[in-house]
């Protein structure tokens, strides 16, 4: 794991432009929200996840979170059918705040077409240097 | 509902009512409007890069384009509104490479802010006269200093002018501050609650120059010393902060009525005269909760405040602003001074009768080591016995005070009832008798 201006970016995931992170699980991928963007959200207290069973397409919203002050969309990193969704984020979206890698976790999706997906999503050392990006611009 | 929400002027209050919008309505288009290069940043920051305290100008960045990303908000920058139409609800904006374009809107929230302003003294024309309002000013200002600026003289001791000064004594240059009125944070304290911020001033190596006005400025092309009450002053690096003025020019072409304090005219919503259309922040007025009477206070916590009602009402929900009590705090070196509601002197103005209690006090215990100087000014009216205003002077712990007597005011709270007020106490934290419960006893005492 690196902290880019505090910002923590772990190794062995995958990231999107639109601040998502995959982690591929065998035949499964979890998916979350960076550090980077909780922070920008600041105090999460909402998160509107999907069911089970529910649709998602790669860079299309599936849920939202909304912050004291803030609202964000969800966009989904990869495509695919929702499989698991993290309850205890629904019931603590502090959690989300708290450890984004991790604890804070949102669905965990069976996806449809990882091998032409994911190409479009930055590995660790590319989403380094797009964080050093987003802090240099900011 | 809105389809198409526009703010002009991306800072305090402009993000704030995106934001608001935003969580209001998840589907309008939202556009923001900036001429500067850079949106979302802290001005009131900038004194703090000059003084070293913020290593970057960079870090006064609040809201990131990713901010904007992630709540879908459309931002333009280097992008001026040059006309508003309200018939049509359109505006115009010219970019920086001028094109032009004309976008129409469902509701429009001007947060054009305010300038640095300028008298008309002789002379003003002139180069290397810098001032503190954007990036590039604080950039300006650093950038002289760098370039091994000796001296530096400020015009105008108000809040901006005063903590430019501390930051550049603190950079090692010699500050000479003038100010034409006769005391130093006239818009905030009253004189003899600022006399002890000036001695703590002087004492850290600040020349004040009280009741002198500025006449000229000297030099060829550049600046090279000021005329100052028939005195002739030179530095190598000249400030000006006479105040600031509201932004209020796309208003007035449109038609959008000023109100008296000359910035533009709301109601309670934050609406101008003018349907759908908003204004909030440095351009916009509101009510004094005290004197029932339109004020302009020109404060980043007013900003968001207004903002935040703005963008709700913009989207179409319903929220009201109630009114300002221009709560306000700084630090200058060691000394913190706060001040809400309204002064002695404002409440002359006003035509408010008030009885006022001084109290000098400890922020800890008497005995306890590092236990600094406070002093607590409450102000009264005579007839309701309500408090209308307060001013700290402290070494610490003035905020959260000033906090709690604004809370008190809101809450329309009698001085009987403070002298009452439960507080809490340990030695190294504070005094067994609150300063602000103490000062209340001797109003109550001077109203018997
Ligand atoms: C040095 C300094 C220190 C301060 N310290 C404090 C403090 O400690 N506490 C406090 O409460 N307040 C403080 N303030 C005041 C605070 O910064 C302001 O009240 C606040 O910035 C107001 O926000 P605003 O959004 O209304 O206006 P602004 O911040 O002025 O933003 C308005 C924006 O609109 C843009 N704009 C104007 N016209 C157009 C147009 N036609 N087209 C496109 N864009 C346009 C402007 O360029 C600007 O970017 C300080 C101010 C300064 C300068």
């Amino acid at each position: 794991m690196v902290k880019v201006d505090g910002y923590e970016v772990p190794e062995g995931l995958y990231y999107s432009k639109e601040f998502a992170w995959i982690k591929i699980e065998g035949e499964k991928v979890r998916m979350g929200i960076t550090d980077y963007a909780q922070k920008q959200l600041r105090e999460i207290v909402y998160a509107e996840l999907p069911e089970a069973g529910a649709e998602v397409k790669q860079n299309e919203p599936y849920g939202t979170v909304e912050s004291v002050k803030a609202v964000s969309d969800l966009v989904a990193a990869v495509s695919g059918t929702v499989e698991e969704v993290n309850s205890e984020v629904q019931s603590r979206p502090e959690l989300l705040n708290e450890d984004p890698f991790d604890r804070g976790w949102l669905i965990i999706v069976k996806p449809s077409n990882l091998q032409v997906e994911l190409p479009n999503l930055m590995d660790f050392n590319q989403a380094v240097e797009w964080h050093k990006n987003q802090v240099q611009t900011k | 509902m809105a389809k198409r929400i526009i703010v002009i002027g991306a800072n305090a209050a402009g993000v704030e009512a995106a934001s608001a919008a935003r969580k209001k309505d998840r589907t309008a288009e939202i556009i923001l409007i900036t001429q500067e290069k850079t949106a979302g940043y802290s001005r009131c920051g900038l004194p703090f890069v000059i003084g070293g305290q913020i290593s970057s100008f960079n870090d006064l960045i609040v809201y990131p384009p990713a901010y904007f990303q992630m709540l879908k908000l459309t931002l333009k920058n280097e992008t001026k509104v040059t006309a508003i139409n309200t018939k049509e609800k359109t505006v115009t904006t010219a970019d920086k490479a001028g094109s032009t374009e004309t976008l129409p809107y469902d509701s429009l929230v001007i947060a054009t802010g305010a300038d640095a302003f300028m008298p008309p003294i002789k002379g003003r024309e002139k180069q290397g006269i810098l001032s503190l309002r954007s990036l590039e000013d604080g950039e300006k200002i650093l950038q002289a200093v760098q370039n091994g600026a000796k001296s530096a003289v400020i015009m105008g001791a108000g809040l901006i002018g005063l903590e430019t000064g501390v930051a550049l004594i603190e950079r090692g240059l010699k500050v000479t501050v003038v100010e034409m009125l006769p005391q130093i944070l006239p818009q905030m304290l009253d004189a003899d609650m600022a006399k002890l911020v000036q001695e703590h001033l002087q004492e850290k190596g600040m020349c004040i120059l009280t009741s002198k006005t500025v006449e000229e400025f000297l030099g060829n092309d550049k600046v090279t010393a000021i005329m100052a009450g028939g005195e002739r002053m030179e530095a190598d690096l000249f400030i000006s902060a006479f105040g600031v003025r509201a932004n209020t020019k796309l208003a007035v072409d449109a038609g959008i009525p000023l109100g008296e304090t000359r910035a533009i005219k709301t109601n309670a919503r934050m609406e101008t005269d003018v349907k759908d259309v908003y204004a909030i922040g440095d351009c916009a007025e509101s009510l004094n909760l005290i004197t029932h009477k339109p004020t302009c206070a020109q404060l980043g916590t007013i900003a968001v405040r207004q903002g935040k009602v703005a963008g709700k009402n913009a989207a179409g929900d319903y929220s009201l602003f109630t009114g300002v009590l221009a709560s306000a705090v700084t630090r200058l070196f060691d000394v913190e001074a706060g001040v809400t509601g309204l002064t002695e002197a404002a409440a002359a103005r006003a035509k408010i009768e008030v009885v006022t209690g001084v109290i000098s006090s400890k922020t800890k215990a008497d005995y306890y080591p590092t236990a600094k100087p406070i002093k607590v000014k409450l102000v009264v009216e005579k007839e309701s016995q309500r408090i209308v205003g307060a001013q700290i002077i402290g070494g610490e712990e003035v905020t959260q005070r000033i906090n709690a007597l604004s809370f008190a005011i809101q809450k329309e709270m009698t001085v009987r009832e403070l002298a009452k007020a439960d507080t809490a106490y340990a030695p190294p934290l504070c005094e067994t008798w609150e300063p602000m419960v103490l000062a209340a006893e001797m109003v109550l005492m001077k109203l018997r």
